[in-house]
C-alpha cells in the first residue's frame, strides 16, 4: 500500500497508529505548516516525504476540563480562542493567548501545536513555563505526563516519541492569592512576533510566596526558566526575600542577577542582543524589586 | 475627528467612483484576470551582493521552458531600464552589483516547475565574488573599489545662496549636527504585476503600475521600437506609493524581451518575499549642518551636506535628491545658505520614489538641527521656529519666492490649542526634571515617560523646477462622446488614492453636471495623452487643472452632435523662474503646508512608544473632495509613522534581513490612535479650483514630530529614524 498524503483517522486510537505506521507529521492548526514550507505563489508547499495527520477534530484532543484537584486539561487541538473563552482559564495564560498572533490566527492555532514547534519565542508556551505546565503524551506503549521544561529540549526539538501524540495540557487555575505578570516587547502592537516575552506568576498568601514561576522567552535557544531559583524563593515571606535577595548586591538582587545570567540572546532580523538583555533585566527588577516585595508586604491593590 | 471649514461645493464628498466595487471585492486586480493560453514568469536572479559571472552552466530546460538573457535584446534593442541615464539594465551581462539583480527570466507553463527550475538555474551559475559597499561611508571610500565612475557619486550637486562661506568665518559661534534615515519599503497590497502578450501584433503590456508612459518608454527602449508600436494598459492598481512608479519598467522589459521569442500572454508577478527583497526602497539618508550664529544669537549661515544612497544603479536618484536638498531648509528663511548633495552608489537594491521623494530625509534632518539649534541657544523651540518662518515674498533657499499666503502661523495656533501642546510640552518638562535625579533607566520606575513634538513643513507640488514644462509637457484631452457624455483622456491612474473621482468631480463641476456623468476608464496608452506619470502631488495639481481649463472649452458643447475632443497642453506660470543648471529660482510651483503634533508615552521597562495623540493641519490649497483628502491624511500619517517608529530594513551582508510582513512590521489599526486634521483653504490660482498637491505633504512632517516627541519623554536626543525600542534603550544606555 503506498503512503498517503493525508491522513484523517476516525479516533485517538487510529490516529496513533497512522503517527507509528507512517511517522505521519501531526497537524491541528496549520497556522505554522505554510509559513516552515513556504513556496511559490501558486504551487503546493513541498513538504517532506511523510504524511500529514490531521487530529484538529478529534473530540479527545479538543475538550477542556477540570481534573478536580486545581488543574485545568486543555485538549493539545484546542484553539486558542476557545482556551481564551474558558472561564477557568489561567489569567497568566490569557494574557498571553490575547497579545498572540491574529484573531484569525487563534481561531486556528493550538497549543499542541506551539509545543510541538518548540519555538523559543512562543508566547503560550512561555506562560505554561510560568505556570509549571505539565504535557500529557499518548502512544501504543501508554500515556505518560511530562513537566513542559522537559518536553522541550532546544528550538524545534522535543522529547515527543516517534509514536507519540501530544494529548493535552494541564494548568494549575487560579486560586486566592495567585498573581501574574506578563509582558511583552513585540514587533508591534498585534499580529506581532515576541523580541521578548516575560511571564511569572505564583501564590502570595498570608504574606508568604508560593509556587513562583518565572520564564522567559526570545533570550535562549528555549524559553530561559530556573526551578532550582523558584525553589530558593519557595515559602519566603518577606524577610526572607529580602534576605534572598541581599545574597548578591547586584542591581534587582540576586534574583535578577541570576536569571540575567542564564539567558543568552542574540541579534536578529527582529532586535538585538543589547535590547533584548536590558529590556530582561528592566522586567526582572520591576518584577523582584517592586511587583513581588509590594506582594508580600500585603500593600498590593 | 475633523474640524468644519466652510466648504466649496468640490470640497463636499462624494461617494467614491471605484468605492463599491472595492469595498465588495469585485475589482480585478492583474492576477484575478483571466489571460488564455497565458504562461508564466520567474526572474532568474543572483545570489551574491556583487562580483562576476564567471560561468552559466545552465541547466537543459524541458520542452515549453525558455530561458531568455541579454542576448535576446534585440538588434536596435538596448540592455537598459531606460529612466532617467541608462546604467540599470534589464538582465547582468555579468556583473552584479546588488543581491537579486536579474540574470534572466524563465518562462513556461508549470509554476512549481518554474520554480524548480529557477533554483536549479540559479545554482548553476559560479561568480567570483567582491567586497560590497553598503553604506554611504563605505560609498565615499569606495569599498571593493567604484561600483559606479570612478568615485561612486552618481550626481554631486550644490545649491548657494547669498554669501554663505563670508557668513560662516564671521560666525560668533557654529552649531553641529548629523541626522540619518534608513529604508523603507512601500508593501502595496498587490505585488509588482503584469501580462506582456501581442494584439494586433504589438507588444501590449498590461501592469499594475503609477506611469503607464514611463513602462512604453522603456520597453520601446530596450526593444528599439518607435514608442507607438508598443501598448501599456494600466489595470487597477493595489498600492503604488512610489513603488510602482519606476520598478514596473524593470520588470516589463524582462517580459518584453522574452515577447520577442514568444507570443505569450506571459504573466509576472513577484511573491510578497521576492518583492520585499528586491524591489526598490526608500532612500537611507545622511544629512549634516552646521550652522553659524551672529554675536546677536541669530542664525546667518546655514551650511548642509546631504548624502542619498542610490543603491546599486541610479534610477530616479538624482531628482529624488534635489527634493531632499530643496527641503533641507524646510519652512525657514535664513541670508546665507550653501547646501551640497551628492546621491552615492551601493551594492543595496537600488532607491527610488517613495511618497515624499526625499522631502521626509530632509526635513526630518531639518528639524531635528532646529531643535538642537534651540536647546544650544537657549531658546524655546517654538519661539526660534517662528522668528525665522517662511512668509509671503520670501525668498526661498534656491532663491525663488513664495507667491502665496503662507498659513502656517494660524495653522500652528490651531495644532496648539487642540493638542494642548504649551501646557503638556511644560508638564512633561517639569515631570522629567523631577526624574532627573533617578535618569530615564527603566530600572528606576516603571511608570511611562511622556512627551510632545512638533512639525513645520511643506512639500512642493508637481515635478522639481521646470521638470513639467521642460520634461514632462503634460496634455490632456476630453472626448464629447456621440451620448453626450464627457470622457477623460489623460494617462494619471487610480493607484487608491482617489484619482477617478477627483478628476470627474473637477470637471463636472466645470460643466454643472453629476461626476457620474463623466468617464475616465481608458488607461491605454494608444488611447490616451501622455499627461505624465501618476506621482509628485501632481495629479490634481497639474493635470486636474488642465481638465479643468478643458472643461471650460467643453461648457455650453455638451449637447452639439456627433464626437469631438478639447485638448489642453500644460504651460508653466509665467511668474516662475528656474535655471537647472545653477539650480536656482523657484523650485515648485507650489507649495503645500502642514503642521503635525505628536504625543507619546514611552515605556521605561520596553522602550516602547504609545502614541497618544496625532493632530494635524494642513493647507493644500483647496480640497477636491474632504473625505479623500482625509483618507491621504490618515493613510500618509499611519504610513510615517511606521516609517518613524516601526520599520526597520537592513541589510549588513547586502542581502535585507526583513524579508516576510512578520518581519518587516508595518502599523495594524492597533498600532496608532486617530488622527485629528484640519483642512486651511488657501485658493491657488494655477490648481483646479484652488486646489494643489495632498499626496505627499501628508506624509513629511510625522517623523520629525515623533522624534521631537520621544527625544523629549526619554531627555536623551534623537538623530536618527527610525525611532525603535532598540534605538531608544541604547541612547539611553549613553551615559
Amino acid at each position: 500500500m503506498s503512503t498517503p498524503a493525508w491522513i484523517r483517522p476516525a479516533t485517538l486510537k487510529e490516529a496513533l497508529t497512522m503517527r507509528r505506521d507512517y511517522n505521519a507529521r501531526p497537524l491541528a492548526g496549520a497556522t505554522d505548516i505554510y509559513v516552515r514550507h513556504r513556496a511559490a505563489t501558486g504551487t503546493l508547499p513541498p513538504l517532506e516525504d511523510r504524511p500529514v495527520l490531521y487530529v484538529g477534530h478529534l473530540p479527545e484532543l479538543t475538550s477542556i476540563s477540570e481534573d478536580g484537584k486545581g488543574w485545568l486539561r486543555i485538549g493539545a487541538a484546542t484553539v486558542y480562542t476557545d482556551i481564551l473563552e474558558h472561564p477557568d482559564t489561567p489569567l497568566l495564560l490569557r494574557r498571553a493567548i490575547e497579545e498572540l498572533a491574529a484573531p484569525a490566527l487563534r481561531n486556528a492555532g493550538t497549543l499542541g501545536g506551539n509545543i510541538g514547534n518548540a519555538s523559543p519565542a512562543a508566547d503560550a508556551v512561555c506562560a505554561l513555563y510560568a505556570l509549571h505546565a505539565e504535557v500529557d503524551l499518548a502512544g501504543h506503549a501508554g500515556e505518560r505526563r511530562v513537566p513542559i521544561a522537559q518536553l522541550i529540549t532546544g528550538p524545534g526539538k522535543t522529547t515527543v516519541g516517534a509514536d507519540e501524540l501530544i494529548t493535552a495540557v494541564s494548568v494549575p487555575m487560579d486560586r486566592p492569592g495567585s498573581f501574574h505578570y506578563y509582558r511583552k516587547a513585540g514587533t508591534r502592537r498585534a499580529n506581532a512576533l515576541s523580541k521578548i516575552a516575560f511571564c511569572a506568576g505564583g501564590t502570595v498568601l498570608e504574606g508568604r510566596l508560593t509556587g513562583l514561576g518565572v520564564a522567559v522567552g526570545a533570550v535562549g535557544p528555549t524559553i530561559v526558566h530556573s526551578r532550582d531559583l523558584e525553589v530558593r524563593a519557595e515559602g519566603s515571606d518577606l524577610a526572607r526575600y529580602r534576605k534572598l535577595q541581599q545574597e548578591e548586591s547586584a542591581p534587582g538582587g540576586f534574583l535578577t542577577a541570576r536569571y540575567m545570567a542564564l539567558i543568552s540572546p542574540i541579534s536578529d532580523q527582529r532586535s538585538t542582543d543589547a535590547y533584548r538583555r536590558r529590556v530582561t533585566e528592566n522586567l526582572l527588577r520591576d518584577l523582584f524589586e517592586r511587583t513581588i516585595p509590594t506582594l508580600l508586604s500585603g500593600k498590593a491593590g | 475627528m475633523s474640524h468644519p471649514v466652510e466648504q466649496h461645493p468640490v470640497t463636499k464628498t462624494v461617494e467614491r467612483v471605484d468605492a463599491r466595487e472595492k469595498a465588495r471585492g469585485e475589482t480585478r486586480y492583474l492576477a484575478d484576470i483571466p489571460f488564455p493560453g497565458r504562461l508564466f514568469a520567474r526572474v532568474v536572479r543572483a545570489r551574491i551582493v556583487r562580483g562576476e559571472v564567471v560561468a552559466r552552466n545552465t541547466p537543459s530546460l524541458p520542452e515549453g521552458y525558455i530561458l531568455v538573457t541579454a542576448d535576446d535584446i534585440p538588434a536596435g534593442g538596448k540592455n537598459c531600464v531606460r529612466m532617467i541615464e541608462d546604467d540599470w539594465p534589464v538582465f547582468s551581462e555579468g556583473t552584479v552589483r546588488y543581491y537579486g539583480e536579474p540574470l534572466a527570466l524563465l518562462v513556461g507553463p508549470d509554476r512549481a516547475t518554474l520554480a524548480h527550475l529557477t533554483e536549479q538555474c540559479e545554482r548553476a551559475v559560479e561568480f567570483r565574488q567582491q567586497e560590497a559597499a553598503l553604506t554611504i561611508e563605505d560609498a565615499l571610500l569606495c569599498r571593493g573599489g567604484a561600483i559606479h565612475g570612478t568615485d561612486n557619486v552618481y550626481c554631486d550637486y550644490q545649491v548657494v545662496k547669498g554669501d554663505p562661506d563670508g557668513a560662516m568665518a564671521g560666525a560668533a559661534r557654529t552649531i553641529e549636527g548629523e541626522y540619518r534615515t534608513g529604508f523603507q519599503e512601500h508593501v502595496y497590497i498587490e505585488p509588482q504585476s503584469l501580462v506582456g502578450t501581442r494584439e494586433e501584433g504589438r507588444v501590449t503590456i498590461y501592469i499594475s503600475t503609477q506611469c503607464p508612459f514611463y513602462v512604453r518608454k522603456a520597453v520601446a527602449t530596450a526593444l528599439g521600437l518607435p514608442q507607438e508600436e508598443v501598448v501599456i494598459i494600466q489595470t487597477p492598481t493595489g498600492g503604488g506609493f512610489g513603488g510602482k512608479e519606476h520598478y514596473p519598467d524593470v520588470l516589463a522589459t524582462t517580459v518584453a524581451v522574452a515577447l520577442t521569442r514568444i507570443d505569450g500572454p506571459i504573466e509576472l508577478i513577484l511573491d510578497r518575499m521576492e518583492d520585499l527583497e528586491v524591489t526598490s526602497k526608500r532612500h537611507p539618508s545622511r544629512v549634516r549642518y552646521k550652522a553659524g550664529l551672529d554675536e546677536a544669537g541669530r542664525i546667518s549661515a546655514f551650511d548642509v551636506d546631504i548624502a542619498f544612497d542610490g543603491g546599486a544603479y541610479e534610477s530616479s536618484s538624482r531628482v529624488v535628491l534635489q527634493r531632499g536638498m530643496f527641503s533641507s531648509n524646510s519652512v525657514y528663511e535664513f541670508p546665507h545658505v550653501r547646501v551640497r548633495g551628492r546621491a552615492v552608489a551601493t551594492n543595496s537594491a537600488p532607491s527610488d520614489a517613495f511618497r515624499g521623494f526625499g522631502a521626509p530625509q530632509g526635513l526630518f534632518a531639518a528639524e531635528m538641527f532646529l531643535s538642537r539649534l534651540a536647546r544650544e541657544i537657549g531658546v524655546d523651540d517654538l519661539d526660534l521656529r517662528k522668528d525665522y518662518l517662511l512668509q509671503q515674498g520670501s525668498t526661498t533657499m534656491t532663491g525663488g519666492r513664495i507667491h502665496e499666503e503662507v498659513k502656517l502661523p494660524e495653522m500652528l495656533e490651531h495644532v496648539l490649542r487642540v493638542s494642548d501642546y504649551r501646557r503638556k510640552r511644560e508638564a512633561y518638562a517639569a515631570a522629567a526634571r523631577d526624574n532627573g535625579a533617578n535618569g530615564t533607566d527603566g530600572a528606576a520606575s516603571a511608570k511611562p515617560l511622556g512627551g510632545i513634538g512638533l512639525a513645520l513643513f511643506k512639500h512642493g507640488s508637481a515635478f522639481t523646477g521646470s521638470g513639467e514644462q521642460e520634461i514632462i509637457k503634460a496634455r490632456v484631452r476630453i472626448r464629447k462622446r456621440a451620448d453626450g457624455r464627457p470622457e477623460l483622456l489623460v494617462s494619471n491612474v487610480e493607484i487608491g488614492q482617489g484619482v477617478l473621482t477627483t478628476f470627474c468631480k473637477i470637471v463636472a463641476q466645470v460643466l454643472e453636471i453629476p461626476y457620474t456623468d463623466v468617464v475616465y476608464d481608458d488607461h491605454n496608452t494608444s488611447h490616451v495623452p501622455d499627461s505624465g506619470p501618476t506621482c509628485a502631488s501632481r495629479s490634481v495639481a497639474v493635470v486636474g487643472y488642465l481638465l479643468q481649463e478643458a472643461a471650460k472649452k467643453l461648457k455650453g458643447r455638451l449637447h452639439e452632435p456627433g464626437e469631438f475632443e478639447v485638448e489642453q497642453v500644460y504651460k508653466h506660470p509665467e511668474h516662475l523662474r528656474w535655471d537647472a543648471g545653477t539650480l536656482s529660482g523657484d523650485a515648485y510651483p507650489s507649495y503645500s503646508w502642514g503642521v503635525n503634533c505628536i504625543e507619546v508615552a514611552v515605556d521605561p521597562l520596553t522602550w516602547e512608544v504609545d502614541v497618544r495623540g496625532v493632530w494635524t493641519a494642513y493647507e493644500l490649497g483647496r480640497a477636491i473632495d474632504e473625505e479623500i483628502v482625509r483618507g491621504q491624511i490618515i493613510g500618509g500619517a499611519i504610513q510615517a509613522l511606521g516609517y518613524a517608529g516601526l520599520e526597520k530594513m537592513e541589510n549588513p551582508e547586502g542581502r535585507f534581513l526583513q524579508r516576510t510582513m512578520a518581519d518587516y512590521c508595518i502599523p495594524t489599526s492597533l498600532d496608532y490612535p486617530g488622527v485629528d486634521y484640519a483642512l486651511f483653504d488657501n485658493p491657488y490660482p494655477w490648481g483646479p479650483f484652488g486646489a494643489k498637491g495632498g499626496g505627499e505633504v501628508v506624509f513629511d512632517g510625522i517623523g520629525p514630530a515623533y522624534a521631537a516627541a520621544v527625544q523629549q519623554a526619554i531627555g536623551r536626543e534623537v538623530t536618527r529614524l527610525p525611532v525603535t525600542p532598540e534605538y531608544i534603550s541604547e541612547l539611553v544606555h549613553e551615559k
